[in-house]
């Protein structure tokens, strides 16, 4: 075990439950090294839905909340309300995320929570066996989709945009350094920060999407499909050759909704004061 | 340049899942025969000589089982 591992994971846990050569692992030991450059363990507290990235969070020695499936998000915001000093972060998934919780990402962003979404993205439902999930490219193969997918792929990215999220980035396991960059980017970031991390499934993902499940082949399709690119008008350029666009895309500070909340609470306050009491 | 002493290599995670020698860009590890307590064949750093402490296996293994021991550096005026 590396002296990260050694510091801050549940020994009583382990081994981690991922398959070999998953990112998720990659994922867990980028955000500790993040945690561990800031050195905010004892600030953090994490929440976490139902699917493989959802387990990212149990195997840190810090307070998380394990919930039903795609209500992870809420779960945080709840946290977020009564312990507003803590730095609440939600490990999901492209399932427990985009579909199932799908609406609740829409409304975080929206109200600009201070709270980061970690989403994990492995282009399909690994831990059910492989069946098509709302991240599937068009014309994949899989348990759910024997001729084809015939769907087009939501994109995590460009609905926090348009949600009002006000720091959205997307990495992938072939870019851990950028990637805990951003980690520490997000946990100082005052208001909804939405990571999306592009990650290697060798089982299902790599044997029935991309025809091979060897590891070093999934993290070498990675590097290869995942092309920095920053400017959303570029988007659709950097898509139409098979690629994905990475990088950071938006940071920007606007009010946050818990202060918003306690900024109203005492203005009401003062007006009742003043007699103004209906 | 550093050098390493030692790559350790925790047998009770490893799930010889060899990223760490497809990453290596000194061709340090070689695919063993030992097999971890998870019943996975483990890697095997054989050119340790070639190790220049980069720490790209140990930021890169999904298991976090990898640990490089870099060389202490020789005082030269002694």
């Amino acid at each position: 075990m590396n002296p990260l591992g050694e510091k801050y994971l549940r020994k009583e846990f382990l081994p981690f439950l991922f398959c070999p050569g998953c990112g998720d692992g990659m994922i867990v030991q980028a955000f500790l090294q993040a945690v561990d450059d800031l050195g905010c363990i004892d600030d953090l507290a994490l929440t976490a839905g139902i699917g493989c990235s959802a387990w990212i969070g149990v195997y840190m020695n810090v307070d998380i909340l394990k919930v039903l499936h795609g209500r992870a998000i809420p779960a945080a915001i709840g946290l977020k309300a009564t312990q507003p000093s803590r730095k609440v972060v939600t490990f999901t998934g492209d399932g427990d995320c985009l579909a199932i919780g799908g609406n609740h990402l829409l409304h975080a962003a929206r109200r600009n929570i201070d709270m980061t979404v970690v989403m994990v993205n492995n282009q399909i439902y690994a831990m059910t066996g492989g069946q098509v999930a709302p991240s599937t490219v068009v014309g994949s193969k899989t348990q759910t989709t024997p001729y084809g997918n015939i769907e087009k792929q939501l994109d995590g990215c460009k609905i926090a945009l348009a949600a009002g999220a006000t720091m959205v980035s997307r990495w992938s396991t072939a870019h851990l350094k950028p990637l805990i960059k951003t980690f520490k980017n997000a946990l100082n970031h005052k208001g909804f920060s939405y990571i999306e991390i592009m990650s290697q499934c060798p089982v299902q993902t790599g044997r029935y999407l991309l025809g091979s499940g060897s590891p070093q082949f999934n993290l070498q399709w990675l590097k290869d499909h995942c092309v920095k690119e920053e400017d959303p008008s570029r988007w659709l350029e950097v898509e139409s050759q098979g690629k994905i666009p990475v990088g950071d895309f938006l940071r920007i500070e606007q009010p946050e909704f818990m202060e918003e909340v306690q900024r109203m609470n005492q203005r009401v306050k003062e007006e009742q004061g003043k007699g103004g009491d209906r | 340049m550093k050098n390493a002493e030692k790559i350790e290599i925790d047998r009770r995670y490893c799930k010889g899942c060899m990223l760490c020698k497809y990453i290596c860009p000194c061709d340090v590890f070689e695919p063993g025969q030992t097999r971890s307590d998870l019943d996975y064949l483990m890697p095997q750093p054989i050119r340790i000589e070639n190790c220049r402490v980069c720490g790209l296996c140990e930021s890169n293994c999904p298991d976090m089982v990898l640990t490089v021991f870099a060389k202490e550096k020789r005082k030269e005026n002694q």
